[in-house]
């Protein structure tokens, strides 16, 4: 469980994280893509105070602040995700193609 | 993470007699209520041997399915919500020598279990693929998001005296005095949060009547036993949980502490039992109201109450 | 620490769970499936937390990961057209961008941290207790502000989310004033189309008619 393989890990959650917001069409896959993102940064932000920091809180307050910013996304984003449903009849990216009021 | 030096197979032993113990006692409960307020009379010997009957005839039924249910997630939800019993009941002491996992964040880890008891019935609900099954995994999502914030504050309330999150350490911290009396509204609303995880009694909602059976309403034959029985379970376990965190654990006069515990987890599981018998089932939406709009002020209350005296 | 090789076993398990969810989130046909398989990595990365003596920090993410997923799933329903996964398809748009995308964010963060010379200060081994007890005293000393501001935005957000998808309007509860939305299928061309052009024809009709009108008198 050394550093190096922690941080590979991380790497790949984000990637995947990448490719699914980046290559979905519904919104609510697309913010599955940016909870796997984030969800990699929380694993590294926590391998790096495990293995790097010696048990400075910092490193836990860093996975605390990112654990409420995943909190925040999602909550923010279901409800934009209903807005936006409601008035533009829209669940996917590729209806959204009108810039209009 | 320091486990308490217990062997695994003794481990699995002592929390499995626990689970197995409480799911009996409730059964018999369950069957002599039933029948006292019923109005019937039944002897003693035919309580007792009426759970392995109905186990019996449950058994015996015809194992029915539905078309194209998610088959995997059925199994791993009745699986789960019983080794969620079981992981929360870990952490609770049972005796003066420890829980059989020394967690030094016993609480957190219960409030996760307890957290996840509500993936487990939605999944119970989704994967039927049928009307009223997944109107009892739905419901059963709002009810969990409305007692799971009262659930956490009086739990967290009661974690401030002993100034730690380790079960054993609360249970400690209530040796002159117990915390059913130096926290009032914490007992009381931790049984209806507990009622609401076990979804028992007034909180059924899942498995209510008034959907055909609710997420169990496909359910027949070994996955029901299962699904009861794993229901049952969580109930022993959120008790056990009350009676460590509330009413002192092992601590008490005369008997010896592993009895104390057994009979204050009776005396909270008789409690919802009755309660199941007694009251009727709310509804959805007046319980998340009045979760929202009075529980929660309520823990809170106790939250600060708690944390003044613990200041002081 | 006894049985490391364990504890290194229980890692790799893990990690090849979180990943390989991960990466089934996008692949399963049925919707829920996706939601779950989403907490089966998030479960995956608590119990690494865990095992990383971060044990506070690994039980509140299964805590909250427990709740949204279960809200997620509860979407998915909503607003995706097969939930159940009965109709097999795939509803991807710039696959091929996406994929390199992620290969080389991968490449690059990994490569980050394998060459990379961090500092080597483990945190000490039975300091799991120790880690929470940190944590408090930092939460509400040191970094009482971040808490502080991370508790506000958390309630900003909740205030947020109900105020914009509740359906109470200006003239009172939801169902005295809003209509619920029509099940037809509302394509972008006619309502945009519509009025629009029919107003294009009135202001022509009444340019003509304007223009008659001025030839007569």
């Amino acid at each position: 469980m050394s550093l190096q393989a922690l941080l590979v890990v991380a790497a790949a959650l984000f990637g995947v994280g990448v490719y699914g917001a980046l290559s979905q069409q519904t919104f609510v896959m697309i913010m599955m893509g940016l909870e796997l993102m984030i969800s990699g940064a929380i694993l590294a932000a926590v391998a790096m105070w495990a293995r790097a920091a010696g048990g400075n809180p910092k490193g836990q307050l860093l996975a605390v602040v990112a654990m409420t910013v995943m909190a925040i996304e999602a909550a923010l984003g279901f409800a934009l995700v209903v807005a936006i449903y409601r008035v533009r009849k829209a669940d996917m990216t590729e209806k959204l193609k009108r810039l209009r009021g | 993470m320091t486990v308490h030096a217990v062997s695994p197979a003794a481990a699995v032993a002592e929390v499995g007699t626990a689970l197995v113990a409480g799911v009996y006692v409730i059964a018999v409960l369950d069957g002599a209520v039933s029948a006292r307020v019923a109005g019937r009379s039944r002897p003693g010997t035919a309580l007792l041997v009426m759970p392995a009957r109905r186990a019996a005839r449950l058994l015996l039924q015809a194992r029915t399915t539905t078309e194209r249910p998610d088959a995997a997630a059925w199994a791993v939800a009745t699986v789960a919500l019983g080794a969620l019993a079981a992981g929360g009941l870990m952490v609770v002491p049972l005796s003066a020598r420890g829980a059989v996992a020394e967690v030094a964040d016993g609480i957190v880890l219960f409030g996760a279990a307890m957290a996840l008891v509500m993936v487990a019935v939605f999944l119970h609900g989704w994967s039927p693929n049928s009307v009223f099954p997944m109107i009892g995994g739905y419901r059963f999502a709002a009810q969990a998001l409305s007692y799971e914030m009262p659930l956490a504050l009086v739990l967290i309330a009661v974690a401030l005296p002993a100034q730690s999150l380790s079960v054993t350490a609360i249970v400690e911290s209530q040796h002159g005095l117990w915390n059913v009396v130096r926290q009032p509204l914490g007992l009381p609303l931790y049984l209806i949060a507990a009622t609401g995880v076990a979804f028992w009694g007034p909180l059924a909602i899942p498995d209510s009547a008034d959907l055909g059976g609710g997420t169990a309403a496909e359910s027949s034959s070994s996955e029901l036993l299962a699904w009861r029985v794993a229901r049952a379970a969580v109930l022993v376990t959120v008790s056990a949980m009350g009676a460590a965190a509330f009413l002192g654990g092992w601590w008490g006069p005369l008997l010896p502490g592993p009895v104390w515990v057994a009979l204050k987890t009776t005396a909270l599981l008789a409690i919802i039992v009755v309660a199941g018998h007694t009251l009727a089932r709310v509804r959805l939406e007046s319980f998340v109201v009045v979760a929202w709009v009075a529980f929660i002020p309520l823990a809170l209350v106790d939250v600060f109450v708690s944390g003044i005296l613990a200041l002081r | 620490m006894t049985g490391s090789w364990l504890v290194e076993v229980f890692f790799w398990a893990f990690a090849a769970t979180a990943v390989i969810s991960a990466y089934l989130v996008f692949r399963v046909d049925s919707m829920v499936r996706a939601a779950f398989w989403l907490l089966a990595s998030f479960l995956a990365v608590g119990a690494i937390l865990v095992l990383l003596e971060a044990r506070f920090l690994g039980l509140v993410l299964l805590l909250m990961m427990a709740g949204e997923m279960t809200i997620m799933a509860v979407f998915m329903v909503m607003f995706m057209m097969n939930p159940a996964g009965l109709n097999p398809m795939t509803m991807v748009h710039q696959h091929r961008t996406a994929v390199v995308a992620g290969v080389a964010s991968f490449l690059a963060l990994a490569s980050v941290g394998l060459f990379v010379r961090f500092p080597d200060r483990p945190v000490p081994a039975e300091g799991t207790a120790q880690a929470t007890a940190d944590l408090g005293g930092e939460l509400l000393g040191d970094s009482m502000l971040i808490f502080e501001t991370a508790g506000v935005s958390l309630l900003a957000a909740m205030v947020g989310a109900i105020a914009l998808a509740s359906r109470n309007g200006r003239f009172g509860d939801a169902y005295v004033s809003s209509r619920p939305p029509d099940l037809d299928d509302v394509t972008a061309a006619s309502p945009a189309d519509g009025p629009a052009a029919e107003a294009d024809e009135a202001a022509m009709d009444g340019g003509g008619m304007d223009h008659a009108g001025m030839d007569h008198g």
